[in-house]
């Protein structure tokens, strides 16, 4: 079982607001470049609603990662269609970001890609959500 | 080693028990989660609309009934709101695509619940319920008139007069006829706008700012029009009080196309909530009905001829509400940009957007036909068979997938939907015309 697929069944299980604070870059350990955690700043994470996650970014031996350019996007695969908003990204200091705007607007399986550039390296991570 | 495989016919007996010949339907604890999200009971409180400061004061839908139901407000004296959301039919018209002073290219959304949608038209192109009520005012397939015309309408009309000074203060002075023609705007014919452009711009505000206070006005009195408890609300109640018939409020096809609602139609992940509509833009792939047109056979002649271009919704709506100049973070709005977060976070992607239309509430629905953003089913059984079968999408892709719903499904999806009736929850004087 891969680690999205842990993450689905993980998660699928859960509240339908569920609240989650994932530790990501399990996937390839030798190739991670940064670790991201997240947090929504709305608990449980609403549905249906603008909101706002923090996002923390981090090289893999835990300094934190400033400066980075930080792509967001998302979707539902299954219905082959993206975000319903154009969340943004911005940073907020000490490796810290705030990834505005985001919004699900259906229950079902979701994923979040973020594409994270900082000091020459570049890394996408995916997280998944199930509400 | 020889076992007795007791388990399938066990599970046979139990369902032939329990499932075909009772109302009684067992809800799983996840469909009783989902179930309690389309009650109305979950429905909150309508939100404040900070970009319409009168938004929730009684005066205003006062004020703004009288406009609803006023035929003066339109170039010929015949076309209302309510010409085109008639109370009757859940405030739509009955017309596959409606008709003013002439012919719309789209169908006439109910307004019941409409006050909580962040967007309006089937594209989104309004960012509020106020800016949405300008927009027929000064089409000219619908209303037909201008700005300048109706604020003269106010200015001349004792009551509205008194009206709009209650709730706005003063009207400026129309009556100079050379800085206030009889009428003008910067859209809509070309005389208006000829005229429009020969005002000075202090005055074109001040037009500008009584036609916008129309719009708050109407808003004000549409966001009276809430949702009453539909059969499908009162069988809920029963259900999640512990009676597991759900007090036999609905019928056993009824139950059966509620929980393929809920499940294997998927119908629920956008029609979700308590007004069972994730107020999203999705693509479904309606037929296109300027794309069906007839053609011509030779090709001589088809070279010659105006290409179709499909109705791309969204892909332009969204584009509308961000040059509009009444949206959310312009000057007629009453907002802060921490209020238009919708509108700031507004995805232009053309791959989300193409083709995509918003979706519609069900309450009411099978009160609503004909059907889809230009009307192109007649009735909800071939809007079911659409859903199931679905075809390509005119322009962008359809998110629908196949179904596989047989036809006593289908009947059964349908018989759900006529459990959805859920007349506005006011009183009756709110419903009809008042004495001008």
């Amino acid at each position: 079982m891969g680690t999205l697929d842990w993450m689905r069944h993980g998660l699928s299980g859960g509240l339908l607001f569920a609240c989650f604070f994932i530790p990501i870059g399990h996937a390839q350990p030798s190739q991670e470049k940064f670790i991201v955690t997240y947090k929504s700043q709305v608990e449980p994470m609403p549905l249906n609603r603008i909101h706002s996650w923090r996002m923390r970014v981090e090289t893999t031996d835990g300094m934190p990662v400033t400066g980075a350019d930080i792509r967001v996007d998302g979707g539902m695969p299954a219905h082959g269609h993206g975000l319903p908003t154009q969340p943004v990204v911005r940073e907020i200091g000490e490796g810290n970001y705030l990834v505005e705007g985001l919004k699900f607007s259906m229950t079902g399986y979701w994923e979040m890609w973020f594409e994270i550039k900082a000091g020459g390296i570049s890394e996408k991570k995916k997280f998944a959500l199930d509400f | 080693m020889t076992r007795l495989r007791t388990g399938p016919y066990l599970l046979s007996l139990l369902l032939s028990i329990t499932a075909p010949s009772s109302i009684t339907a067992a809800w799983s604890p996840s469909e009783l989660s989902l179930l309690r999200l389309q009650w109305l009971g979950s429905l909150p409180p309508l939100p404040p609309d900070p970009s319409n400061r009168v938004a929730d004061d009684p005066r205003a839908a006062e004020f703004g009934r009288r406009l609803f139901f006023d035929r003066r407000l339109s170039v010929n004296g015949e076309v209302a709101c309510a010409s085109c959301h008639i109370p009757g039919k859940s405030f739509t018209d009955g017309l596959a695509r409606s008709r003013g002073v002439g012919e719309t290219t789209r169908n006439a959304p109910t307004l019941i619940g409409a006050a909580y949608a962040p967007w309006y038209f089937w594209d989104g192109r309004s960012d509020s319920l106020w800016s949405q009520a300008l927009g027929p005012l000064e089409s000219p397939v619908e209303h037909g008139g201008n700005r300048l015309q109706y604020a003269r309408l106010i200015h001349n009309d004792p009551i509205y007069r008194d009206h709009y000074a209650t709730l706005f203060g003063p009207l400026p002075d129309l009556s100079d006829r050379q800085r206030f023609p009889d009428g003008a705007s910067p859209v809509g014919t070309d005389a208006a706008i000829a005229e429009w452009r020969g005002m000075a711009e202090v005055d074109r505000k001040a037009v500008t700012r009584i036609f916008v206070n129309v719009g708050k006005a109407v808003a004000a009195y549409q966001r009276k029009l809430m949702p009453g408890l539909a059969r499908f609300d009162r069988y809920l109640e029963k259900v999640f009080q512990g009676d597991p018939s759900g007090g036999k409020l609905l019928s056993i096809d009824e139950v059966a196309g509620l929980k393929l609602f809920i499940g294997k139609a998927m119908c629920v992940t956008c029609h979700m909530g308590p007004l069972f509509t994730n107020h999203g833009f999705h693509n479904v792939g309606a037929p296109d009905p300027a794309m069906s047109k007839p053609r011509y056979r030779l090709p001589i002649v088809h070279r010659f001829m105006e290409k179709p271009e499909p109705d791309m919704g969204r892909y332009h709506g969204v584009h509308q509400s961000l040059a509009s100049e009444f949206n959310c973070l312009r000057e007629y709005s009453d907002a802060t940009k921490n209020d238009c977060s919708e509108l700031v976070f507004a995805n232009t992607r053309h791959q989300d957007t193409l083709g995509a239309f918003k979706v519609p509430t069900l309450r009411n629905v099978a009160d609503t036909a004909p059907y889809m953003h230009a009307g192109q089913f007649a009735t909800l059984g071939e809007v079911l068979r659409h859903y199931n079968a679905p075809p390509a999408a005119p322009s962008g892709r359809s998110e629908l997938m196949p179904l596989a719903l047989t036809d006593r499904e289908l009947n059964q999806l349908e018989a759900f939907l006529h459990s959805l009736r859920s007349p506005p929850a006011v009183s009756a004087e709110w419903l009809q015309t008042p004495d001008l």
